[in-house]
């Protein structure tokens, strides 16, 4: 591996990783399915009549946009295992949140009914 | 001390927890970045979860009507005034961030090639993208408040009457909204679009500021001095963010 500090000497904050080039095959495939998701969801929108069914469509989708723009773009899919777990583990925690608050707000809809 | 003496080559067989070597293999820059990122994530989330809160609390209340239906507002064209056409817009402006959010990774790529040229290109066009993207959103808030979105209350309560009329035309179909059609709507409404699409915008203006001072350094040739083009891959880091919360406001806003 190379770096591009001078030999024999490691300078904690100017070190940086040689990185290689991957070719933009994998960026271009990305783009494509980036696209054809969000057209895949527009078309939804207009065949699928509104139900919570389709709602989970389209966050299943979210998601998986998610996972192409984080993985791929920025390229955390290449990066050490660690590093990609303290970021993905609290947003999982942040999912469970979102969750929980939705259920608590269809709480309050029916308190302010009463 | 010991970072004095170690070679390259031995350092990076250190074990992790002896030190003395990034534990990530990534740089100070690069990792603080990450964790900026994060807690940007937690920002967007908070947002995120009272607009779900309270979108939830008013489904259906006997005060108002119930929250109301995106495409029933956010149904407009530029140059195509007064036709029923929802999502088309957004779907535009989505198209828009995923197509800079590519040539802001063909700059990265580019820079690990350390080609000046290719990555002063693509920064250029993802400086566009980014103008672009923050023109169309203008034009999205200028329109909802012609429409009368306001933060202080939702004049968007769509009545039963209202539905039938919405429901009635086709896309692509003439719609303008009659008497009776709306009435007043969850007060939050208006309020939480503006906030989270407001913040999102504000962040790719931000985006955008950084992209440009990036692509002088570039031009001026700063990262070949440097030796590497590393600070390409940090902003195309942040930029890569700002689309992936366009993705989750595009779902909760636009299509649920």
């Amino acid at each position: 591996m190379e770096f591009y500090n001078k030999p024999g000497e490691y300078d904690a904050i100017n070190y940086v990783p040689h990185t290689e080039s991957h070719g933009t095959k994998e960026l271009w495939k990305t783009f494509w399915l980036l696209l054809g998701i969000t057209l895949f969801d527009f078309i939804i929108y207009f065949v699928m009549p509104a139900s919570g069914f389709r709602n989970f469509i389209f966050i299943f989708f979210g998601l998986v946009k998610a996972y192409f723009i984080v993985g791929a773009f920025m390229h955390l899919k290449h990066e050490k295992i660690s590093l990609a777990l303290i970021i993905l583990v609290p947003t999982i925690f942040i999912c469970g949140l979102i969750l929980g608050l939705l259920y608590e707000g269809s709480a309050l809809e029916v308190m302010k009914s009463m | 001390m010991a970072n004095h003496t170690t070679t390259q080559a031995s350092f990076e067989n250190q074990p992790t927890w002896s030190g003395g070597r990034s534990p990530f293999n990534v740089s100070y820059g690069k990792l603080m970045m990450w964790i900026f990122l994060l807690s940007d994530a937690f920002t967007f989330s908070s947002l995120l979860v009272q607009y779900g809160t309270q979108r939830f609390s008013n489904v259906i209340t006997p005060i108002t009507t119930k929250w109301p239906d995106p495409a029933s507002i956010f149904n407009h064209f530029p140059g195509m005034h007064g036709f029923h056409l929802p999502l088309l817009f957004v779907s535009v402006m989505t198209f828009i961030l995923i197509l800079s959010s590519v040539t802001m990774v063909l700059a990265v790529e580019a820079g690990h090639r350390n080609s000046k040229k290719e990555v002063a290109k693509f920064m250029i066009y993802t400086i566009l993208g980014g103008v672009a993207f923050l023109s169309c959103q203008a034009w999205e808030w200028y329109t909802f408040i012609h429409e009368g979105a306001r933060l202080d209350g939702n004049t968007f309560g769509i009545t039963e009457q209202g539905y039938k009329h919405l429901h009635s035309v086709g896309f692509g179909s003439h719609f303008e909204w009659e008497t009776g059609d709306r009435t007043f709507g969850p007060v939050p409404f208006a309020a939480l679009f503006f906030i989270v699409t407001g913040f999102h915008g504000f962040h790719v203006f931000s985006g955008v500021v950084i992209n440009v001072v990036v692509y002088i350094m570039t031009i001026r040739g700063v990262f070949d001095r440097r030796g590497h083009y590393e600070m390409i891959e940090k902003a195309g880091l942040y930029w890569h963010f700002v689309d992936l919360v366009w993705v989750f406001v595009f779902t909760f806003f636009y299509l649920i």
